[in-house]
């Protein structure tokens, strides 16, 4: 995130302190991309970058057992890498040094690090504390996630990495720095063919057999997310006919038309639960029982749940349509006492 | 330990919980682009010299419903979680319950399967997760 800004003060940091390094930056920003979405705010109860209380017990028991929960995971909530599971086991390390580091912080770095907060554009970066005092500023913390840790952080050198100094990298074309679309995908970046995709290996002479998804999507109804296919809508208006057998092409899902409504505290529509549109798709032992036991309210879900892959999250923000649909699954206004929901759509 | 939103202050696992689902909304944004739903495979493959598994969820879910491979031949729902090998795969379990020249074309194809660039590890790709876990690459390099 606003990477010029953010690397001239680290060069600037760097510069003043002679001593940036490879593993510093490299541990600043997997910790950036990664990691800070939980450990910015601590989300999930992920220990908070800067809390020192938070990582004291953690780290009474070493280095060692920090890479291992961070490399491997540490279930429910860490996931594996962060959940970034290409970065490479030295980088995440790095990003563990980092969190570490933000607890064990110099009182010299902290005079750099005021000079980011008056970056006039950095909307998200949150008003400094030095790290040394951060049990104290525990209570009054801001429950938004940081994604900039802040400079003080990066000028933490820890002794090791100090010997393998590397030149700041310039950063890219300073002319983006304001493009309309920062962060949105293009349209032209989406169903990309498997030998564009970035996952298929183009030099691989099946990957130019496989077919590409927008040949396959042609007439299908259209969505806003996910693979941007409506899948309910295809089914119900037959454009598609997937088996429901392996071999007889005759069997037909038993569809159950219940709806279960989970009323919802605050100012979000409730959320009403079609097992109509499930069940054309899956199988009750899908979901009952491991997912969810099968009486009405007898399951706890909650959006966090949900977006850490548990509860609904198991299929959607998958291969279902993804999280970022609300109103499909947040779809009875609160008002209207009794709105007719028997069709989702 | 255990997740638990439910408890705590609302208005702070709220607005946590909004800035997440912002970072879901608008930064829609990876590295790799591909397909939502395609699952890479790489159990053991990287390490018998294979390229990695890619399996496409929209193709197969154009063709079968999710209860053929999930209840039926018993897939579970996770990413690399059901140790295939090549095995059971010509013994008819798993990707070999249809790709035995019958159903759809068979094992002998290998290049169709095995078709991730080297070292691609096991995902689900665009999950929420790394949705989430990745909001601050920047789009275009
Ligand atoms: C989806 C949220 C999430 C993301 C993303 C995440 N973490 Fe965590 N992390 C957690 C939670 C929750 C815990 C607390 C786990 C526990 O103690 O049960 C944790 C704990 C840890 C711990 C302490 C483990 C221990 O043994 O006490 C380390 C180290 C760690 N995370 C490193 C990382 C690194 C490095 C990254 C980025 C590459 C990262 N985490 C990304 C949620 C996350
Ligand atoms: C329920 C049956 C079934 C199972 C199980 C199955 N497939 Fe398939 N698969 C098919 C069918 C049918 C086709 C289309 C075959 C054709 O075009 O002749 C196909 C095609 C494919 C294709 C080619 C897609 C394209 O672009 O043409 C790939 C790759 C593939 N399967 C991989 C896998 C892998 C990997 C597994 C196991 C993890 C698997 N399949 C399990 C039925 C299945
Ligand atoms: C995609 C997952 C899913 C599938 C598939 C599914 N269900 Fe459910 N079912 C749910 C959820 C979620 C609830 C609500 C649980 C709650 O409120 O805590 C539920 C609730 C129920 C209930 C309790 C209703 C009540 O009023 O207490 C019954 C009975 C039930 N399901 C039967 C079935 C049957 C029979 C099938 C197969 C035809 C099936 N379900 C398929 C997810 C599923
Ligand atoms: C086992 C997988 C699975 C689970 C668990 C699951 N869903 Fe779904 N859901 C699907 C599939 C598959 C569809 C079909 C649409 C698609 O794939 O995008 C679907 C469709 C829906 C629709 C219909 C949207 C429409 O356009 O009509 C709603 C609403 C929905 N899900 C809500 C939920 C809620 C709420 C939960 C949790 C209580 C949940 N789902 C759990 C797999 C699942
Ligand atoms: C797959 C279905 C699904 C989608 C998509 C979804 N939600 Fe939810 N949401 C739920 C369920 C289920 C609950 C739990 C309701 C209950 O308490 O029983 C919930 C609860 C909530 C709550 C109450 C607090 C909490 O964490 O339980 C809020 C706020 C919320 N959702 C916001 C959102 C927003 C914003 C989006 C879109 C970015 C969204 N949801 C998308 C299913 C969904
Ligand atoms: C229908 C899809 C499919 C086809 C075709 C296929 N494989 Fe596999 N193969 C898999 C899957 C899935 C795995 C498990 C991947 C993993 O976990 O790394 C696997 C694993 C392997 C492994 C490592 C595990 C083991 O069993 O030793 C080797 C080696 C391998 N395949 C070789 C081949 C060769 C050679 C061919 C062609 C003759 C072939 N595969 C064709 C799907 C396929
Ligand atoms: C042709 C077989 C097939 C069909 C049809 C199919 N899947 Fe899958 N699914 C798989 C395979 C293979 C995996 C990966 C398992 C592995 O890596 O061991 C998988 C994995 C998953 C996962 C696990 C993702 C994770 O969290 O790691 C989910 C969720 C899932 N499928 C949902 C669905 C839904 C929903 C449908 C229907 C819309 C569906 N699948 C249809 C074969 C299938």
């Amino acid at each position: 995130m606003h990477g010029l800004a953010r690397l001239s003060v680290s060069i600037l940091v760097a510069a003043a302190s002679g001593a940036a390094t490879a593993d510093v930056a490299k541990g600043k920003s997997v910790y950036e991309k990664t990691c800070a979405v939980c450990h910015g705010s601590g989300l999930a109860g992920a220990p908070k970058i800067g809390d020192a209380a938070a990582w004291a017990p953690r780290i009474k028991n070493g280095n060692a057992a920090l890479y291992a929960s961070a490399l491997n995971g540490k279930p429910p909530a860490m996931p594996k890498k962060g959940g970034a599971l290409d970065t490479p086991d030295a980088d995440v390390k790095s990003a563990v040094d980092y969190m570490v580091a933000s607890v064990q912080a110099k009182p010299d770095a902290k005079k750099d690090a005021r000079k980011e907060d008056k970056k006039p554009d950095d909307k998200t970066a949150k008003p400094e504390r030095p790290a040394e005092s951060a049990p104290a500023a525990k209570a009054g913390e801001p429950s938004v996630v940081s994604v900039a840790p802040t400079a003080a952080l990066a000028a933490v050198a820890t002794p090791v990495a100090a010997t393998t100094s590397v030149p700041a990298q310039t950063p890219a074309a300073a002319a983006d720095i304001n493009a309309f679309n920062r962060l949105l995908k293009p349209v032209g970046r989406r169903n990309l063919p498997p030998a564009e995709d970035g996952i298929h290996d183009p030099a691989n002479d099946g990957t130019i057999a496989l077919q590409a998804p927008l040949a396959a999507y042609g007439n299908l109804p259209k969505s806003n997310a996910g693979n941007r296919i409506d899948w309910v809508q295809s089914i119900a208006t037959k454009k598609i006919t997937p088996r429901w057998d392996r071999n007889d092409l005759k069997a037909e899902p038993v569809v159950m038309d219940l709806n279960i409504v989970r009323e919802v505290k605050g100012s979000m529509p409730d959320v009403v639960y079609p097992h109509k549109q499930h069940t054309e798709w899956l199988d009750c032992s899908n979901c009952h029982p491991a997912i969810f036991v099968p009486q009405k309210g007898a399951n706890q879900i909650s959006m966090a749940a949900i977006l850490l892959g548990q509860k609904c999250g198991v299929c959607h923000g998958k291969v279902a349509f993804p999280v970022s649909e609300c109103r499909n699954c947040h779809s009875k206004k609160k008002d209207l006492a009794v709105q007719k929901t028997a069709e989702a759509k | 330990m255990a997740p638990r939103p439910t408890t705590g202050p609302i208005g702070r696992a709220l607005a946590a919980l909004l800035t997440l689902l912002f970072v879901l909304a608008f930064l829609d944004i990876e590295p790799a682009r591909a397909e939502y739903g395609d699952v890479v495979i790489n159990n053991y493959s990287d390490a018998a010299g294979m390229r990695p598994v890619v399996f496409p969820h929209w193709f197969h879910r154009i063709r079968f419903r999710c209860k053929v491979c999930h209840a039926d031949l018993g897939f579970q729902f996770k990413a690399g979680g059901n140790q295939i090998n090549m095995a059971k795969i010509i013994d008819g379990q798993f990707c070999g319950a249809c790709h035995n020249g019958d159903i759809a074309w068979s094992v002998e194809n290998c290049n169709l399967c095995h078709s991730a660039k080297p070292g691609t590890v096991t995902q689900v790709h665009e999950s929420t997760i790394q949705k989430l876990a990745a909001p601050a690459e920047p789009a275009r390099k």
